[in-house]
């Protein structure tokens, strides 16, 4: 991995660069119509989907960048493209300083690639032998390999899961186990899928520590998507948001935030049928006394809030958590009307 | 130079596939004695099927009896290549492409061809019928009396690499239309493997011409062992040349080759829309 003086080298150089990117794919449409069945035949209905309309962004080294948006906004394309898994509909793709597509081999030695729903391990053997195939593969030094398994076995507290066989992890243990392959050959960009997928709270701050701690010290960059922005802006400085296939946002957390206001979601369980009445905020659901709302803590502090609800009795509990990504972007798109 | 390094990482790569393939027999001793025993007495049973009827019979087909052992040898050192070096789906090609998961591939830093080669590569649990076939044919060259030169050592070396040719380019041939039918064709080369395996261990000799021809080319199951043995033995069959194995492999190879970068190029551009997290590696 990188010392912090080749960080310093690289804030000015070029991660990722990506110029009026299309990408559209052609999906199959049916009904089971006796008369669709017959049209499906002779002439099959198609439609085309635009997965990435005209996409232009540049990542530089040593950034740690979120790249958020709801599900089927573009994001998965993003990272296939990125990592020449797919081929644009138009555009230019340069990573590294290479083109995923033409250089895929080169570019490979200096990229790490991880989808949350995919493993790398071998399933039938303990984790230290799918480590020694990755060496043997990436034709790693032996000295680089030492000193990465030392850091990752440390750093990800992967020790106790080397002996274990992939198949036995839990999902947790495997995404650890995952990122930790993915770092023996010292990349110097990141491309995670919806890395914290399914992880429980423990297993998501772990993951979330580590991917911060070699940004920091390392200078790797990393680029991951999710569409949970609680973990997006734990993680990253920067934000690319995308919707329906175009940036909607690109800049800091702190600028979204200045546009959107601090959406958030409060869900207060209650003993007995109250409603509680909070001001500045609307109740968007209530259902077996569970009552939701939806507040925006940029206007309401948590202290007011909390001393709101502490006025009402019976209440059992409160959770407060971000906005969904999908009503973020939709804010963002009521600002700009 | 570059060829030099080029061969070393080829062996590197099979040396670790051979590694892990030892340790898993080495791990799961009990089953992988019980699965390399049932392959052996599987594929003597082919043999001993075939050859048993031969016997009974006075030959098959204007092919004596010991003809027809050294034949069944041919297939059985064959099956022992095939298992040896594709026990992973590096051959069952249609189930990484059908499954969506040549992706894996793509993050590597090799040619994906490199990958396919070295990856299924498993000498400890796959090598027990090609040891078979190595010692029934000691006795199938004892019983023929043949005169075993340098010359047709290495003629037998070229007629299983070419079979071994013609069996890797059908499955990625079939295999190709994976590409396009994701689910339906994810078994393909299974039915084009398989399936046909046991139609390979038949000696065509006495059979009519419009089976035999159709048999060396459309559905080349003569290819794998009864054309080559012939071949092998001094007198081709059909009045063909005894080159005529190498001819059509080359054929279906650039072939293969051609159809398979056509699915690949499609694959890039049009994506997988299915993702099945099992069995992308053995």
């Amino acid at each position: 991995m990188l010392s912090k003086d080749q960080t310093d080298m690289y804030l000015t150089a070029s991660a990722v660069k990506i110029n009026n990117v299309s990408k559209s794919f052609v999906q199959w449409q049916r009904d089971n119509t006796r008369r669709g069945l017959l049209r499906n035949l002779i002439k099959p209905e198609k439609r085309t989907i635009k997965a990435l309309d005209d996409v232009s962004f540049e990542i530089r080294r040593g950034e740690f960048v979120a790249y958020a948006g709801p599900n089927g906004a573009g994001k998965s394309t993003t990272m296939k493209l990125l990592s020449g898994m797919l081929l644009p509909s138009d555009g230019q793709i340069e990573v590294m300083g290479k083109s995923p597509q033409k250089q895929r081999r080169e570019l490979m030695k200096t990229l790490g690639v991880l989808f949350g729903n995919r493993t790398e391990l071998w399933w039938d053997h303990p984790v230290i032998q799918s480590f020694e195939w990755k060496k043997v593969v990436w034709d790693i030094p032996d000295e680089v390999y030492r000193q990465n398994l030392e850091l990752v076995t440390d750093l990800l507290d992967i020790g106790g899961l080397l002996k274990t066989f992939a198949r036995e992890l839990s999902l947790g243990q495997r995404m650890r186990a995952d990122l930790g392959m993915m770092l023996l050959h010292s990349p110097e960009l990141i491309l995670l899928d919806e890395p914290t997928l399914g992880l429980d709270v423990i297993a998501k701050r772990q993951m979330i520590d580590f991917l911060k701690r070699i940004n920091r010290e390392n200078g790797v960059t990393i680029v991951v998507t999710s569409h949970d922005m609680d973990d997006l802006e734990e993680m990253a400085q920067r934000i690319l948001m995308i919707s329906d296939g175009k940036i909607a946002y690109d800049g800091l957390f702190a600028g979204l935030r200045d546009i959107t206001g601090n959406l958030t979601r409060v869900a207060v369980a209650m003993e007995n049928d109250t409603v509680p009445e909070l001001r500045n905020a609307s109740l968007l659901s209530s259902e077996n006394q569970v009552h939701e709302y939806e507040i925006d803590l940029s206007c309401i502090p948590v202290k007011d809030l909390m001393s709101q609800l502490s006025s009402y009795d019976g209440i059992k509990d409160v959770e407060i958590r971000k906005a969904p990504i999908e009503q973020v972007i939709a804010r963002l798109y009521t600002s700009w009307m | 130079m570059a060829v030099k390094a080029k061969i070393l990482r080829i062996l590197r790569l099979l040396a670790i596939s051979a590694k892990m393939d030892l340790v898993w027999l080495l791990r799961d001793t009990k089953y992988a004695i019980a699965g390399i025993t049932a392959d052996i007495i599987g594929n003597l049973a082919v043999v001993s099927s075939v050859f048993l009827v031969a016997v009974r019979f006075g030959g098959i087909g204007g092919m004596s009896s010991d003809e027809v052992l050294f034949m069944m040898v041919y297939s059985t050192m064959v099956t022992g290549i095939f298992t040896m070096f594709g026990s992973g789906n590096n051959i069952h090609i249609s189930r990484i492409i059908g499954r969506g998961q040549l992706e894996h591939l793509f993050i590597q830093p090799l040619s994906v061809r490199m990958q396919l080669a070295t990856c299924g590569f498993s000498p400890f649990t796959g090598g027990s019928n090609f040891l078979v076939g190595l010692i029934l044919l000691v006795i199938a060259v004892r019983r023929l009396e043949l005169v075993v030169t340098p010359f047709w050592i290495l003629s037998l070396i070229a007629y299983i690499l070419t079979t071994m040719t013609v069996i890797v380019a059908r499955a990625y041939l079939v295999s190709s239309t994976a590409f396009y039918a994701p689910v339906a064709a994810e078994e393909i080369a299974t039915t084009a493997i398989d399936d046909t395996w046991f139609l390979s261990t038949f000696p065509l000799s006495g059979m009519p011409a419009y089976i035999q021809l159709p048999l060396i080319t459309f559905l080349p199951e003569g290819l794998m062992a009864w054309f080559p043995s012939l071949c092998l033995l001094g007198r081709p069959p059909l009045g063909f040349s005894a080159y005529y194995p190498m001819l059509f492999a080359l054929v279906i190879a650039l072939v293969a080759s051609y159809v398979f970068k056509k699915g690949m190029n499609y694959y890039v551009v049009k994506g997988s829309n299915r993702y099945v997290p099992y069995g992308f590696r053995r």
